[in-house]
């Protein structure tokens, strides 16, 4: 550790810590651009130039290492000025269009000229433009404005030290050069809107998510990302219940800073609900319900002895896992299964530049094999029900793609069908009851991802109409079948008794898991997934 | 002075080997190679010469920066990029004595411990790529370059890296990335070129007028070479002299001469017997001087002490006909075109210094432009780029806002006032040509 | 006398370049090209210029054949490609012709010889003209400010050069 003074603040930062880094611990913030915690440093922006004690120049704060007993001044004249005028640079051929532009908000170029800028400029020149690529789509999902572009590189680092795609590079050089693929070609790898994350200003943004929201009327939801078993975290961005989009949230032992495109891309399957009460067979239609209709159904198809058997989803998480295993296996005597399916690659870079990849598409199967749930494959799914004539409960319709398949919805749909779901899909649609499920926004719970960590997804928003989240229904599930499971409120309580009785999740809690960015580890699964 | 750089000008084929022995070539490296690298490295401080590239650092104190117990290899690298504007003597040292050079590299590079060298040379010179390689295979034949160097035990491979068109490649770090393969961008020091240079490896770029004076000093001894000039300022030096003379070329004079003799003793005077008003006195990044500072001494530290920059030692000569709004409008034109484009003074700063000039030049100049000149100038220089290409388009906006500020306020006084919407087109600035002169 | 001594440029033409390979004797020069460096990336600009040599300009299939060789992506490629100047990445005419314009030559009459090359030619400067002879190009400081006004056709200098040279060499380069 090396002792540094800023500002007057005295800290204490490890040998080999830069200035800016330094700063951030002491609470002061040095504007930068071109610096990103992620990347390899360039000192090319030139924004955060600092004041050293005994130092004839100004000094980048990126490039600059700690020394025992620096004095450094952030706000002293030299300084002020400097960025001052480097901000200015930066400005004099920006387009300035902030009202139309849809980084506002979560500009730091607007930000910083706000904060540490002058009011005015000396420019009164024509400012430069780039008229082929002004608004033109880079790729599927970015779109570029390259009139916005401060030549930071961000963007090109990442395709060449996180994705290593090598598919960004400048071209031409000075005042001219700009930010181009290979002879013009479209800007698509896995991880192709990072590049716009990275984006400090609007040059490069998700045309996903463009001028569908101001970012500053979002409310943010700490969350998991659904989309496999990594579990990237992710930051949801939603407003009235409407989901807008998915942004990667740091997390040094799993995801860095990034997400991948199909992640990041399921946050509109959010929005698309259309089950939203109970539905119950009658007369040969599925028609609406109360929950307590629905839940005396439930109670007249699984009767007692009955043969049922329960599908439960990897899709789920540890709370109502947990939940559905006490009651349907334990408390009834069901056979269960949790069913998997393998998944296309995905692949994600955490922060100390490792690749932690996985073929399984489960944000939890993980979970369930630590909670002692029967994990099968699609042959496993196929024998599981054709090999009874009972009813059949699936906890999420879609938990697995055989489940949509004429075949089984075939060969089952004389037996009575019971699933929770928030979209239609055609097993829904040949079931006898349905229960609406609240969305990955509107339920709070822990999933473990497949390197066996427990990362907790926070709920946004209250479930919308009549759906409930899934440890909610769980529980009233267990009422109707007369295996009360006590006064459940929350799924904390849940997570706190699971943490109890298996040994993996010893120790956790609701508290940790919020309050420790770098999940705990599980070592005793370390084999598992 | 005896000509000592330039001693083959005047022979016919001085190009070849044959001529080179004859004039003493390769005498020195027969002397240096038996001698302590360490004492070469002496011998070269010793003799006070400083960099010819520009910078005018200490060559033997360069050298000693090198790391020698690092287990890598070390690299030299020749820079002959050459591409400060008014500065050719590069050239013409090739083309007179292209094996003093090589003479030159293998006695430096064995100085530092290095068995390779690369010279590094801008992409016009075509032709001095055709005559570096011609002698580079003649010395091979000779065993002075290749293993076991004269049975000296010495080995070392001399390559020409050729450039492609970017001034900036003249910088020590952006031409060590140009070798590398990259865009010609300069990197963030530290690390310095003599720990992390070329492939990451302890790295020394001298001049080629600089390797070009190492056989001498070690033929003649750093006292002969240390009495050439005066203390700081030794040796003898390549001035080139360009613009309004009536002899423009390369001369070769001892270091402090007076550019009143440069100028009218070897140029010949102004150009057409007009008046001089005034001269960059070291390519075109040093800020210009009036003519009445003719008589001060052509080296590193009294050029400084007039304000100005000896860099090269290439001198622009200005007659008093000179439109001192044109001249800046020419050198912003040229940084401006050969930024990098990588770090934000320079990139933003350097055009838009350029957009003022052309707006003043073409009537439209507002009073308030000069201040924001001088504030771009304070702003792109000393330290505040990543590297010297923001001093470099600054000291011309210094020099002619310092000596010929009349000149800018009558542009503005005479001035039309701006329009309102939008300023008339001025000629397209593409990134390749510029014929907007 | 004559004093033109500048041979034609050969563009092949973009058709003939879709799909390109290094034969035996590009293969060559290039191998000897890497034994120069510790890594093939450093061989970039001299296996460019080989190509620009060869075909007489760099398209996109030539740069991605040079990626492939070199082990770099295409976009590294095209990046360095187009930070350097002389590196064509359009054909050009048989003749480049390129003015210095900074201060030395310009302060010699180098404006002079634009306008004339300009008028002569009937184009500006980066057009070429129809009959594909002549490339037009103001060039920055070409490092030869002693002998201004200097004008390089492609790889040739020629200095001190006035109109009349200028049209002299004009009329002497050959087909």
């Amino acid at each position: 550790m090396v002792s540094v003074t800023i500002d007057g603040h005295e800290i204490q930062v490890p040998e080999g810590t830069n200035v800016l880094e330094a700063a951030k611990k002491a609470g002061i913030t040095i504007p930068h651009y071109c610096y990103h915690p992620a990347l390899s440093v360039v000192g090319q922006c030139r924004v955060c130039m600092v004041e050293i004690d005994g130092a004839p120049k100004l000094a980048t704060a990126c490039s600059t290492q700690v020394r025992d007993g620096m004095n450094i001044s952030t706000n002293s004249e030299r300084a002020t000025e400097a960025r001052q005028a480097v901000l200015e640079f930066l400005l004099a051929n920006h387009p300035l269009d902030c009202p139309v532009c849809d980084q506002a908000g979560e500009c730091y170029l607007q930000d910083y000229a706000f904060d540490f800028g002058l009011d005015t400029t000396h420019m009164v020149e024509e400012k430069r433009t780039y008229p082929e690529r002004e608004r033109r789509m880079l790729g599927p999902h970015v779109i570029q404005n390259q009139n916005r572009c401060i030549h930071c590189t961000r963007c090109i680092r990442f395709t060449r030290e996180i994705s290593e795609t090598h598919d960004l590079t400048m071209k031409a050089r000075g005042n001219h050069q700009y930010i181009d693929t290979f002879n013009g070609e479209p800007y698509d790898n896995p991880w192709s809107a990072c590049a716009a994350d990275v984006c400090p200003v609007g040059a490069l943004t998700v045309k996903e998510f463009r001028f569908r929201a101001r970012v500053w009327r979002l409310e943010e939801t700490r969350s998991i990302c659904p989309g496999c078993s990594i579990g990237c975290n992710i930051m949801i961005g939603h407003r009235n219940g409407v989901v807008y989009r998915f942004m990667p949230r740091e997390n040094a032992e799993i995801n860095g800073w990034w997400m991948c495109d199909h992640g990041r891309f399921l946050a509109e399957d959010l929005n698309a609900r259309d089950i939203d009460r109970p539905l119950i067979r009658s007369g040969g239609q599925l028609a609406p319900a109360t929950w307590s209709d629905a839940l005396e159904e439930l109670a007249r198809i699984i009767g007692a002895g009955t043969d049922a058997r329960v599908i439960a989803s990897a899709n789920l998480s540890n709370e109502a896992l947990y939940l559905a295993k006490k009651l349907f296996a334990e408390k009834l005597g069901l056979k269960m299964l949790v069913p998997v399916e393998t998944g296309p690659g995905r692949s994600i870079k955490n922060a100390h530049k490792e690749w932690i990849r996985s073929e399984d598409p489960h944000p939890n199967a993980t979970g369930a094999r630590l909670i002692g749930l029967n994990v099968g494959d699609a042959s496993r799914l196929q024998d599981f029900l054709i090999t009874s004539s009972g009813p059949v409960v699936i906890l999420d319709a879609g938990a697995h793609p055989l489940l949509a398949s004429q075949d089984i919805i075939q060969a089952i749909k004389n037996q009575p069908i019971v699933a929770m779901a928030n979209a239609h899909t055609p097993m829904t649609r040949a079931a006898d009851l349905v229960f609406p499920v609240a969305s990955w926004l509107e339920a709070e719970g822990t999933y473990t991802s497949s390197t066996g960590r427990v990362q907790l997804a926070e709920r946004g928003a209250h479930p919308s109409d009549e759906a409930k989240a899934a440890w909610d229904i769980l529980t009233l599930m267990a009422r109707a079948l007369g295996a009360d499971p006590g006064p459940v409120t929350r799924p904390q309580q849940i997570f706190e008794e699971l943490a109890a009785e298996v040994p993996a999740f010893a120790g956790m809690t609701y508290r940790r898991l919020s309050n420790e960015p770098g999940v705990p580890v599980l070592e005793e699964v370390a084999h598992v997934g | 002075m005896e000509p000592i750089l330039l001693r083959a000008e005047h022979e016919t084929n001085s190009k070849a080997l044959t001529t080179s022995l004859k004039l003493g070539g390769y005498s020195a490296l027969k002397k240096a190679l038996i001698m302590n690298p360490e004492d070469i490295r002496e011998e070269v401080k010793k003799s006070g010469l400083r960099g010819r590239g520009g910078a005018g650092f200490p060559t033997g104190v360069k050298w000693g920066f090198v790391p020698q117990d690092l287990p890598k290899p070390k690299y030299l690298i020749c820079n002959a990029d050459e591409s400060e504007p008014g500065t050719f003597k590069d050239r013409k040292l090739i083309h007179t004595d292209p094996h003093m050079l090589i003479e030159g590299i293998i006695i430096s590079s064995y100085a530092i411990n290095a068995h390779t060298a690369y010279i590094y040379i801008r992409g016009e010179f075509y032709e001095e790529v055709q005559i570096l390689e011609q002698a580079i295979a003649e010395a091979y034949k000779k065993h002075y370059l290749g293993k076991n160097i004269l049975k000296t035990g010495y080995d070392l491979d001399v390559y020409v890296h050729r450039g492609a068109g970017a001034y900036i490649c003249g910088e020590e770090t952006a031409l060590m990335e140009s070798i590398e393969g990259k865009r010609g961008q300069p990197r963030l020091k530290p690390p310095f070129p003599a720990v992390v240079g070329l492939f990451g490896c302890p790295t020394v770029i001298n001049n080629v007028e600089t390797l070009a004076c190492v056989p001498h000093i070690i033929e003649r001894g750093a006292d002969w070479f240390a009495s050439i000039g005066r203390p700081r300022n030794t040796g003898p030096k390549l001035f080139c002299v360009s613009g309004h003379v009536n002899r423009p070329g390369v001369y070769e004079l001892p270091l402090s001469v007076t550019y009143r003799e440069i100028i009218e003793k070897h140029c010949g005077g102004v150009r057409d017997g007009k008046k001089l008003k005034g001269f960059i006195p070291g390519g075109s990044s040093a800020p210009v001087l009036p003519a009445s500072a003719i008589d001060i001494k052509a080296d590193f530290d009294s050029v400084a002490e007039a304000g100005s920059m000896f860099g090269s030692g290439a001198l622009i000569v200005l007659d008093e006909t000179t439109d001192m709004v044109w001249l800046l409008e020419n050198l912003l034109t040229f940084y401006t075109h050969e930024s990098c484009g990588q770090c934000t003074p320079c990139r933003e700063g350097g055009n838009w210094a350029l957009e003022i000039v052309r707006r003043i030049r073409r009537g439209y100049g507002r009073p308030e432009d000069l201040e924001t000149l001088e504030r771009i100038s304070q702003f792109a220089s000393r330290g505040m780029t990543l590297c010297p290409l923001g001093d470099a388009f600054c000291g011309p906006i210094t020099g002619v806002l310092t000596h010929f500020r009349g000149e800018f306020e009558q542009a503005i006084a005479k001035a039309k006032p701006l329009p309102k919407k939008k300023l008339p087109a001025l000629p397209v600035r593409s990134g390749r040509g510029t014929f907007g002169m | 006398m004559s004093i033109a001594h500048t041979q034609p440029l050969t563009m092949t033409p973009p058709e003939m370049l879709r799909d390109v390979h290094f034969d035996g004797e590009m293969e060559k020069k290039i191998s000897a090209l890497l034994r120069r460096y510790p890594t093939k990336q450093a061989a970039l600009l001299p296996v460019l210029w080989l190509c620009q040599e060869r075909w007489g300009w760099l398209p996109a299939s030539v740069l991605q054949a040079v990626a492939k060789r070199l082990e770099l992506s295409p976009a590294f490629v095209e990046g360095v490609t187009t930070f350097y100047t002389m590196y064509n990445t359009q054909p050009t005419g048989k003749y480049l012709v390129q003015v210095c314009t900074t201060l030395s030559c310009q302060l010699c009459g180098a404006s002079g010889l634009t306008a004339h090359l300009k008028e002569r030619l009937g184009i500006d400067s980066g057009e070429t003209t129809p009959d594909g002879r002549f490339t037009l190009l103001g060039v920055q400081c070409l490092g030869a400010c002693g002998e201004g006004p200097v004008v390089q056709i492609n790889n040739d200098y020629y200095t001190n050069v006035t109109v009349e040279m200028l049209d002299q060499i004009l009329d002497e380069l050959p087909e």
